[in-house]
């Protein structure tokens, strides 16, 4: 089997939120006064150790806040780690938190092609595939449409919509797997399921247990920013659930 | 450190960047104007009226100083408010870019600096459609000559490269101290004040001359005036020593500060960046 991602001994430091309150003249005048401090930073993710082979389906389970997300931000590229090194091979398709990037003001087609050309496609290829992408999301007579006059489920439905039509080699799942009415539901299942059969490298993060035990075949138990177990995904979900389990 | 081996036939990082560019310049335009290719055109209603307000008010006193014409203070006033204008709506536009498309920036892997550049690539384009076609009719008429009104583009380089530069400098900023808006406004009004844009550079007494170097915007301004309103055709050298007019040395001075400013406002953001992510 080919490795498409590996992390080595990766970790990452942040700087902590709850001095978010920092500007100019409170700044200017702590360094006046000889108090100035470095910002306090937190130790996210700690030591990460990583191999994610080609068509490996590999959920990512653990408490809020465990890193999970940054786990996933990280192999996006969106966050650097601050040790470590970390490889990726072919192209990574974020799916989260689906009509982040929309533009509501614009219409729909411009969102498409906007969309497409964030996530490394460009323009005349977007506009090709913007009719099956409308298709898909049901919104053909849309497309002119500002999309703040779309309903909040059509809105959820055109990003997976574009999300999806993209052929990546890596799909990152943050949460969202099926968006809409029951009968798009469906539809999401189908593509979901299309990338599941093909050679799709696929990482989830999910609290739903089921989920995470039926799709994926690998499974990591984040906890504290550190891999506290992997391996099969059975034992990985028995594992965590048992150490959940009110005594 | 991250490596991305790229195994598919994608965009290269240059192509992408352009593309995104693109769409980026598109989005500002088409929600500034909603479709209305008139649209445009609401930019100039600011320095004219603002032109037609200084005539009304300085322009009796200052004309003696324009050699006792009132449409060449006019001029002169709208050729430096044009300056301005471009400067303190682009500047101020890039500002808040790329802490407003932070969401974005959480989501998907983008370059960050084609925000910035993003927004002064629009006010580009605005400016192109708006202002220098009037810049060049009043070159043309003023000088009768074509290489004037071709020179003309030069200056107004200068002044993207200004503020290219200082827009990636306080976008980054902005990142880190969110009330940089209330600081930079008060920037804005100084630099404006500063530049002579509605009175003759001779009432400036002489002690304050030398701070008034700072400014980036004076070159640019007087290069602009030189080409467009002294009537003169422009030459490498100018017409000696006291005559002044139109020349390239000039221009290219203000190239070079441009280039000085883009330079740093990019070292900047550069050496700023790996740290955005955790206040975004």
């Amino acid at each position: 089997m080919q490795e498409v991602i590996r992390l080595d001994q990766v970790s990452l430091w942040r700087r902590t939120q709850e001095e978010f309150s920092y500007d100019l003249k409170k700044t200017v005048l702590s360094v006046l006064e000889g108090k100035f401090n470095r910002p306090k930073r937190k130790l996210v993710l700690d030591g990460i150790d990583l191999v994610i082979e080609r068509g490996d389906k590999l959920g990512i389970i653990g408490p809020n806040g465990s890193g999970k997300s940054t786990l996933l931000k990280v192999i996006s590229g969106i966050l650097e780690p601050t040790h470590g090194t970390l490889r990726v091979r072919g192209n990574i398709a974020p799916l989260i938190e689906l009509g982040a990037g929309f533009d509501v003001e614009l219409s729909v087609f411009d969102n498409i092609v906007m969309y497409g050309v964030m996530l490394g496609f460009s323009r005349r290829e977007m506009q090709q595939r913007a009719f099956s992408i409308l298709d898909f999301a049901e919104l053909n007579d849309y497309y002119l449409a500002p999309v703040k006059a779309l309903s909040s489920g059509m809105t959820a439905r055109l990003g997976f919509a574009i999300a999806t039509d993209v052929h990546p080699d890596i799909l990152i799942l943050d949460e969202v797997l099926s968006v809409g009415d029951e009968s798009f539901m469906r539809k999401c299942q189908k593509r979901l399921d299309a990338f599941w059969q093909d050679h799709v490298t696929v990482l989830v993060v999910s609290h739903s247990m089921d989920f995470i035990r039926e799709s994926c075949n690998r499974c990591i138990f984040l906890s504290n920013g550190s891999i506290q177990a992997a391996g099969d995904a059975k034992d990985i979900v028995d594992q965590y659930l048992d150490g959940i389990a009110p005594p | 450190m991250a490596i991305s081996l790229k195994n598919t036939a994608r965009l290269t990082e240059v192509q992408r960047y352009w593309e995104l560019l693109y769409v980026l310049v598109q989005r500002n335009l088409k929600a500034r104007y909603r479709g209305s290719l008139l649209g445009v055109y609401w930019s100039l209603l600011n320095p004219l009226i603002m032109t037609g307000i200084y005539t009304a008010i300085f322009g009796d006193v200052f004309s003696p100083y324009y050699g006792d014409s009132l449409v060449d203070y006019m001029l002169a006033a709208f050729t430096g408010l044009s300056v301005i204008h471009f400067f303190s709506g682009s500047t101020s536009q890039a500002l808040v870019s790329v802490v407003g498309n932070g969401v974005l920036l959480n989501k998907i892997k983008l370059p960050v600096s084609v925000f910035p550049v993003a927004m002064i690539a629009s006010n580009v384009f605005q400016f192109c459609v708006g202002m220098f076609p009037l810049l060049a009719i009043v070159t043309l008429v003023r000088s009768h000559s074509l290489l004037n009104v071709l020179a003309l583009m030069l200056p107004f380089i200068s002044l993207v490269l200004v503020c290219t530069g200082i827009g990636l400098f306080v976008s980054a900023l902005f990142v880190f101290f969110r009330d940089l808006p209330y600081f930079y406004e008060l920037v804005t009004f100084v630099l404006w004040f500063s530049s002579p844009v509605f009175y003759p550079k001779d009432i400036i007494p002489d002690a304050i001359k030398p701070f008034l170097t700072l400014n980036p915007l004076i070159d640019i301004i007087d290069s602009i005036r030189d080409i467009a309103l002294d009537g003169r055709v422009i030459t490498i050298w100018g017409y000696g020593q006291n005559l002044g007019g139109p020349n390239l040395i000039e221009v290219f001075l203000s190239l070079m500060y441009g280039l000085l400013f883009l330079l740093m406002g990019w070292l900047c953001f550069r050496w700023w960046r790996p740290r955005f992510m955790d206040l975004l």
